[in-house]
């Protein structure tokens, strides 16, 4: 049973303000109760599929600075006049 | 029993570029927000690209701290929200479904304690916040991405310590290991940042955070040490919390905040490809790692015959092994390991002094060398190099400014000794039985050349006209 | 002039002077905004550049100076990929005014062979969904009937690739985005192996599974533009190359010989009755062309939608969560606010679909279910690729219908999550995978829907598959689009 307060917790979690928290716990609960399936699942190996790469494919550290037209990236992003990101603080 | 646990995130300022992207890893002194991209900026749409040379830079920390590196290292997202992470998630390494961090169960030696680190990880730093007017009253926060993304190696250990002392050791030598590997500069403001977690006879433990250089995490653990002990005199028990330091008062206050117990929703890392480390890259990696602080004092102690103990003292030390290595030569080896350890580490013990010294290398070989041939007593000795390192003269100036010449001559030596002989009448008699006398007259003749004269040469002229 | 030319066709006039590109890209802008009413399939339409471009590249051609091998096609590009200069909203209030400051890969590429980008098209918000219903700009409509839906994630892209409002569009397909419109528009999308195209600039929704890809009117022309989009790409490390391969080669080779597996799973239970009368047909038609098919039984099919949901859900509320309006999105002050206030605040403006996703993505990874659910989805998907190993063993592609059921009515399912999320069960086992899968449009239902024939074939096994859907595509005689 998913209760309203598992919603608003989890709405809480991931930061998303939910208007009507009630709509939302139906739909989730049946989902999750979609879920459960998997639980009961039989497996015959614990293998998961990985992507791999080897050492030396990854980046070579290298300097590149980034520009746009010869500006930085800051200059199209929301900025103050002094080309910092304003954010409220956290309390 | 004290136990004391670390928590280290050391920035590898010595790389060229993030660990994500090809911004500049050291952002120190860049104008706001003019070393970003978007991925470092987590623009939508933007990919993380792993940097080689961390990873590899990465492994031989973990080589040197003894750990066991996995073929196979992942990445993991953790989850919150705050405004220096753009992504609102850092990446980083995660252990709790397999060791897939670059380093685990290692270890180090520090003063005859093992001490065990439970794990090394790559992950990226966040922004960093300035507050707008006052940080008390003001709501708002400017935020700067140059930081975010620069590579961080954390280093945990388990809770081994016994002593702040300790700690002391173990993070000069890590701050010495990650230069000499050449992937960081851990004296660089924020390069190497310390949290602490302690505990006194078995009680709670208390987290130490905001420590701002890695000295003062010493002072840190003192204070906390002493308020702990002082609250179990009282038989009030020490709460399990977190403490900041507070620079500037110098003491640990308690964390108003209630650190909500964070659910971090950890995952894996899609956008990056598990990464294969194949015994070829470790060997090649073994190969350029410096030498050992083990092996140094062992090699030492081989080569040239110094005494375990200043050996070791020697060894720990990157600075004064650096300066025994240049200075030395295979006769002088020995008196300059016995005079960097005896003498001038007690004269500069801090980075700051250390710096300030304008002794050079030559000013030891011939230091060394003059004592070895007899033209200057040891204890001349320490005053000629107090005054080199203040002065930065030569040895043959200073000698001759403080006329610190070694007397072995044995004419002047005679005529000093008899006119001890005349001074001191009642001695020589006694002298002629006691042999605790001679040293009182020897020690006459030391004072008359204000410790100039040869001990061996005055010794041996006394006991002959003694025995006249 | 017929807009409704497939890409080889339109560069064979283009090359011999039949039509001139200002003239085509000048009509498909007309046709645009003679439809775009009806439909709605476009976000933004960038007709000014476009006609711009088309006389650069007319000019070039006069003057025989060395053009791209697109030769001005317009192409339209879903909006959750990123276009420089061009906004990129994924159709989200969130990202309502973002322009990246950069291309694409596959966007690059394709300026590079100097194709067109006339505009960027609807899709559901953040590509979840499979209706197009949950755009913040509103649906996009079925041609074939505007009062049902065209299906999605990407339904602009197949809408505007069916309505001849562009030649080719890029799409993404996380969980049958590309495929399920492609079925309901009568078109042709393809979903690439998993790491063929890169994902640079494709904004995530679920990184582990989702790939960008081609819609277009013949499999000719999905071969010829996955020869542009695909290959190792810097920008993105998930990328595995296709080495000098040229997906135009032989692409009628025949399924003479060829075996074809039927899926069980997905040719039996709850399939609407014309869409499995229209899967056996196509599957004798095949048989005529000389291929042999048989059953194949692949039963971790069982659990794929339950695995791919979880997935997804977890990755997407990890990708979403940089969307807190401070550095991009739209105009709402910071005034007055506490951080965590603000930015629950903001993300309050994210639509139903994508708060259900992000909420299940929370439950699954919160402390102490990563095993129950996450890490059982992903032991899933290699069941499923294991299975299918097996499979390949025994045939060359897989065949089933792209979607079980007929378009529904827009509105009718927009409450009814988990039957959209069912209504995918054929198309994710490709995504699970990574395995590269078609849908080619077969028939038009007798109440006058389009049905889509799915084809999969093993990891990379692009060349095999386009020619089983060649071969598929040639014994079709589809009538034209209503509008």
């Amino acid at each position: 049973m998913v209760e309203r307060k598992e919603i608003e917790h989890l709405g809480d979690l991931v930061k998303v303000e939910l208007k009507e928290p009630e709509k939302y716990v139906k739909q989730v609960e049946q989902i999750l109760n979609y879920f459960e399936r998997l639980d009961k699942v039989e497996f015959n190996s614990d293998k998961t599929l990985k992507n791999e790469i080897q050492v030396k494919t990854l980046r070579e550290d290298k300097h590149v600075p980034y520009e746009i037209e010869g500006k930085p990236l800051i200059k199209s992003l929301r900025k103050d006049q002094n080309n910092f990101i304003r954010a409220p603080k956290m309390i | 029993m004290t136990k004391i646990g670390l928590e280290i995130h050391c920035q590898l300022t010595k790389l060229e570029s993030k660990l994500f992207c090809k911004c500049k890893a050291d952002y120190r002194n860049l104008p706001p927000n003019s070393n970003t991209c978007p991925t470092c900026v987590g623009l939508p749409g933007s990919l993380p690209l792993l940097n080689r040379k961390a990873v590899e830079k990465a492994a031989m920390i973990s080589l040197a701290l003894e750990c066991k590196i996995p073929e196979k290292i992942s990445f993991f997202r953790k989850n919150y929200f705050y405004p220096d992470l753009p992504k609102n998630f850092q990446i980083t390494q995660y252990n709790a479904y397999g060791p897939t961090s670059i380093g685990s169960e290692g270890k180090v030696e520090i003063e005859d304690k093992e001490i065990r680190i439970r794990r090394i990880q790559l992950e990226e730093d966040p922004g960093r916040l300035i507050y707008e007017g006052s940080s008390e009253k003001t709501l708002i926060t400017l935020v700067d991405y140059n930081r975010a993304g620069t590579p961080l190696v954390e280093i945990v250990t388990e809770p081994d310590f016994e002593t702040p002392k300790q700690v002391r050791i173990f993070l000069n030598v890590l701050a010495d290991l990650v230069e000499n590997i050449g992937v960081a500069d851990p004296y660089l403001e924020g390069a190497l940042r310390v949290d602490g977690n302690i505990s006194i006879v078995n009680g709670n433990r208390v987290e130490i955070k905001n420590v701002g250089s890695f000295r003062d995490i010493e002072k840190a653990l003192h204070f906390e040490i002493t308020r702990q002990q002082s609250l179990l005199d009282r038989n009030i028990p020490v709460q399990a919390e977190t403490r900041h330091w507070d620079e500037a008062r110098k003491i640990t206050i308690s964390a108003r905040t209630k650190e909500e117990e964070q659910d971090y929703r950890y995952l894996p890392e899609a956008d990056i490809p598990v990464v294969v480390i194949d015994k070829g890259i470790i060997d090649e990696l073994q190969k350029q790692m410096p030498e050992g602080i083990i092996a140094k004092r062992d090699r030492y102690v081989k080569k040239y015959d110094i005494q375990s103990q200043v050996a070791q003292v020697l060894s720990s030390d990157k600075f004064y092994a650096d300066l025994f290595e240049k200075a030395h030569n295979k006769t002088n080896a020995k008196e300059i390991a016995n005079i960097i350890t005896t003498d001038l580490m007690g004269f500069a013990d801090t980075r700051e002094k250390k710096m300030e010294l304008k002794i050079s290398t030559t000013h030891i070989s011939d230091l060394a060398d003059a004592i070895i041939n007899n033209k200057i007593t040891r204890n001349s000795g320490k005053l000629a190099l107090l005054e080199m390192i203040k002065t930065g003269k030569s040895l043959s100036e200073v000698i001759s400014n403080l006329d610190l010449g070694h007397v072995s001559d044995v004419n002047s030596l005679e005529q000093i000794i008899d006119e001890v002989f005349k001074e001191e009448e009642k001695a020589v008699v006694e002298a002629r039985q006691n042999a605790d006398t001679v040293n009182y007259l020897v020690g006459k003749v030391m004072r008359k050349t204000k410790g100039k004269a040869d001990p061996a040469i005055t010794i041996e002229i006394i006991r002959k006209k003694l025995s006249n | 002039m017929n807009l409704g030319i497939s890409a080889i066709e339109f560069l064979s006039q283009v090359k011999d002077e039949t039509i001139s590109v200002e003239e085509f890209v000048a009509k498909t802008i007309d046709r645009i905004k003679k439809v775009e009413d009806k439909v709605h399939a476009y976000i933004t339409l960038d007709d000014k550049n476009a006609l711009e471009q088309a006389k650069v590249i007319d000019k070039k051609i006069r003057t025989k100076e060395k053009v791209g091998s697109c030769l001005g096609m317009p192409i339209s590009i879903k909006d959750n990929i990123c276009t420089a200069g061009l906004k990129t909203t994924c159709a989200s209030k969130m990202l309502e005014n973002f322009i990246a400051p950069y291309d694409a890969t596959v966007v690059s590429k394709l300026k590079a062979e100097d194709a067109i980008i006339i505009g960027k098209t609807n899709l559901d918000e953040f590509a979840m969904g499979s209706t197009t219903e949950f755009s913040y700009f509103g649906p996009t409509k079925n041609p074939w009937n505007t009062e049902y839906v065209p299906g999605g994630s990407s339904g602009g892209s197949g809408v505007s690739v069916s309505t001849h409002e562009c030649i080719i569009s890029l799409g993404s397909d996380t969980g049958g985005s590309v495929r399920s419109p492609a079925s309901f528009c009568s078109v042709v999308g393809l979903k690439p192996t998993y790491g063929l195209v890169s994902r640079y600039g494709l904004v995530s929704y679920a990184n582990s599974i989702e790939q960008i890809g081609p819609i277009a009117r013949t499999v000719e022309d999905v071969a010829f533009i996955l020869n542009i989009l695909s290959g190792l790409d810097v920008h993105d490390n998930t990328t595995i190359g296709k080495g000098d391969t040229d997906y135009t080669k032989d692409l009628d080779a025949g399924v003479s010989g060829k075996k074809i597996g039927i899926i069980t799973q997905m040719t039996t239970d709850g399939i609407d009755k014309e869409v499995a009368s229209a899967t056996n047909k196509a599957i004798s038609k095949l048989q005529g062309l000389g291929a042999e098919c048989i059953p194949i039984s692949l039963d971790a099919v069982e659990h794929s939608v339950a695995a791919y949901y979880t997935i997804a859900s977890a990755e997407a509320s990890s990708n979403l969560a940089r969307y807190d309006n401070l550095r991009y999105g739209f105009d709402f002050g910071i005034e007055g606010y506490e951080f965590k206030a603000y930015v629950s605040k903001v993300r309050g403006n994210f639509g139903p679909e994508v708060t259900r996703r992000i909420l299940l993505g929370a439950f699954v990874l919160s402390a102490g279910y990563y095993g129950k659910y996450y890490l059982k989805a992903q032991k899933v998907r290699a069941m499923i690729k294991s299975q299918l190993e097996v499979a390949f063993k025994k045939v060359d592609v897989l065949i089933t219908p792209t979607m079980p059921i007929l378009p529904y009515k827009i509105g009718e399912k927009i409450d009814d999550p988990l039957t959209l999320y069912l209504s995918d069960i054929n198309t994710i086992t490709a995504n699970l995978s990574g395995i590269p899968a078609i849908s080619v449009p077969f028939e038009i239902s007798s109440s006058g829907f389009p049905i889509g024939i799915q084809l999969l074939a093993n990891t990379l096994q692009e060349k095999k598959l386009l020619q089983a859907a060649y071969a598929l595509q040639q014994t079709t005689h589809l009538r034209a689009m209503p509008i």
